[in-house]
């Protein structure tokens, strides 16, 4: 994840994008030393595992939600991608998201 | 003087009635102009405006009529995700009586009034064929499919010829492929990166026929797709690796992973490479999706034949008929799963030390949601 925070770093001074996390660790403790130690510059949130499957439908970490400013998901990834994930390709969909097409 | 006087504001008066209506008249031409195109939104702005004037109001009215006749009943699937407007079939019928209103022996537009008051009596009505123009310019283009005399001037020729007659991006996508074929790759490109902003364009133009938002952002991301994957085509044939890859993999992620072209090209770049496994799963992918034709659907068997070692060691087509139904199944499953093109959920979220998460900061912004664990 820590990809992340490189992609964040083009968009922190952009109001019209934001970037946040959601854990669903049932650990409290555990969550609270990763974040720590991580120091994500945008903010984190929890969900828990029943709640996630049954809104989000998801089933398996990490899955990304890609939404556009009209509030619709237009882009779902799930995994890690075949080649990794970068920061570039983070700014592709977010980019993609930002021309409104 | 006071008769000096008058005579100067009759002649200001007579330039100025002649310049609104050389305006209308100017306008009426934009209108059909645009409609040729199928620019329909640019059409019906220029003719709105055409029909307020006295001398075109008629001949406004009537191609109002008319493309609401089209848009109304005419339009399902003229252009892909393109869906008849039943909302449109009343205005079409006022339109057209307000061209007869107008100019009582206008005869064509008592025709389009007939018409399309014979559309709403019918129980269905077939969709329009292209304008004849058009198909004869369709043809021109893919009559150089597989030549290889033609000169490539020609074929440019031949491309904007087509593209100038309809806004649509396709003559820009085919005839790319038919440069590709011709071995003139940086032309294709040249080609493939016009249909971009055209297709854009074409869809900005139509919106309301794709009906629903998720119809017509598959459009713009199939457009874009097309492009990508035409690019990376070229480039992979340039034996520029690098940069195909970056193409080829822009077009899965805007075709979601689900495009036979795509996934057939994936897999020869991935072949070229040396990497057999991701090879492997590219061809598995594109022979588990509908579509594509016979001959590059064979051409991915064969590649696959060579990629697969000793997966297939107890003959290719017992190892490939639950590959691919697994693949099927997967995709279904995924399907039925993914959240893409629907509204984002309210989030019962909190915070991380249990107090309510306010999340109407995040309203109107372009959101990444990120969902993990730290286990």
């Amino acid at each position: 994840m820590p990809h992340l925070k490189t992609s964040y770093a083009k968009y922190q001074n952009d109001p019209r994008v934001a970037f946040v996390l959601v854990s669903i660790d049932e650990d409290a403790k555990r969550l609270e030393r990763y974040l720590n130690e991580m120091k994500f510059p945008f903010p984190a949130a929890r969900m828990t595992p029943a709640d996630a499957e049954r809104v989000m439908k998801l089933d398996n970490t990490p899955t990304t939600f890609y939404v556009g400013s009209d509030g619709i998901i237009r882009y779902q990834v799930v995994g890690t991608e075949s080649h990794g994930d970068s920061p570039q390709r983070v700014a592709w969909y977010i980019d993609q998201l930002k021309t409104g097409k | 003087m006071n008769r000096r006087f008058l005579i100067g504001t009759a002649v200001t008066m007579t330039v100025a009635g002649g310049f609104a209506q050389s305006n209308a008249h100017q306008q009426l031409e934009r209108g059909l102009a645009f409609w040729d195109q199928r620019l329909a939104k640019s059409a019906i702005v220029a003719l709105e405006t055409a029909a307020r004037d006295k001398e075109t109001a008629a001949a406004a009215h009537e191609a109002l009529g008319r493309i609401y006749t089209f848009k109304g009943w005419q339009q399902e699937s003229a252009f892909p995700g393109w869906h008849d407007e039943p909302a449109l079939r009343e205005r079409a019928v006022t339109e057209l009586k307000a061209a007869v209103a107008a100019d009582p022996s206008r005869t064509s537009a008592q025709q389009a009034l007939h018409v399309a008051e014979g559309f709403a009596a019918a129980e269905a009505v077939d969709p329009a064929p292209p304008r004849p123009e058009v198909r004869t310019l369709d043809a021109k283009l893919l009559s150089y499919q597989g030549r290889s005399d033609a000169p490539v001037a020609e074929i440019v020729t031949a491309i904007d010829a087509r593209a100038k007659a309809q806004a649509d991006p396709a003559p820009y996508f085919t005839g790319a492929q038919i440069l590709i074929d011709r071995g003139e790759y940086d032309r294709a490109i040249e080609m493939a990166q016009k249909g971009v902003p055209v297709s854009d364009r074409f869809i900005d133009e139509n919106l309301s026929a794709y009906q629903l938002p998720g119809k017509s952002q598959g459009s713009y991301a199939r457009g874009r797709s097309q492009a990508a994957d035409l690019i990376g085509w070229a480039l992979f044939l340039k034996k520029d690796y690098a940069s195909a890859a970056a193409k080829l993999e822009e077009a899965e992620r805007l075709s979601q992973g689900v495009d036979f072209a795509n996934q057939f090209h994936l897999g020869e770049l991935a072949r070229a490479q040396n990497a057999y496994d991701r090879a492997r799963e590219h061809y598995l992918n594109a022979l588990s999706l509908a579509g594509g034709p016979a001959p590059l659907r064979q051409r991915a068997t064969q590649a696959l034949a060579v990629v697969a070692g000793d997966k297939a060691a107890g003959g290719l087509d017992a190892w490939l008929g639950p590959e691919l139904a697994r693949r099927q199944e997967g995709r279904r499953a995924a399907a039925l799963r993914s959240l893409v093109d629907r509204p984002l959920p309210n989030l019962p979220l909190t915070t991380v030390d249990g107090r309510p998460f306010d999340t109407s900061g995040l309203q109107g912004k372009v959101l990444l949601l990120n969902f993990f664990a730290s286990w």
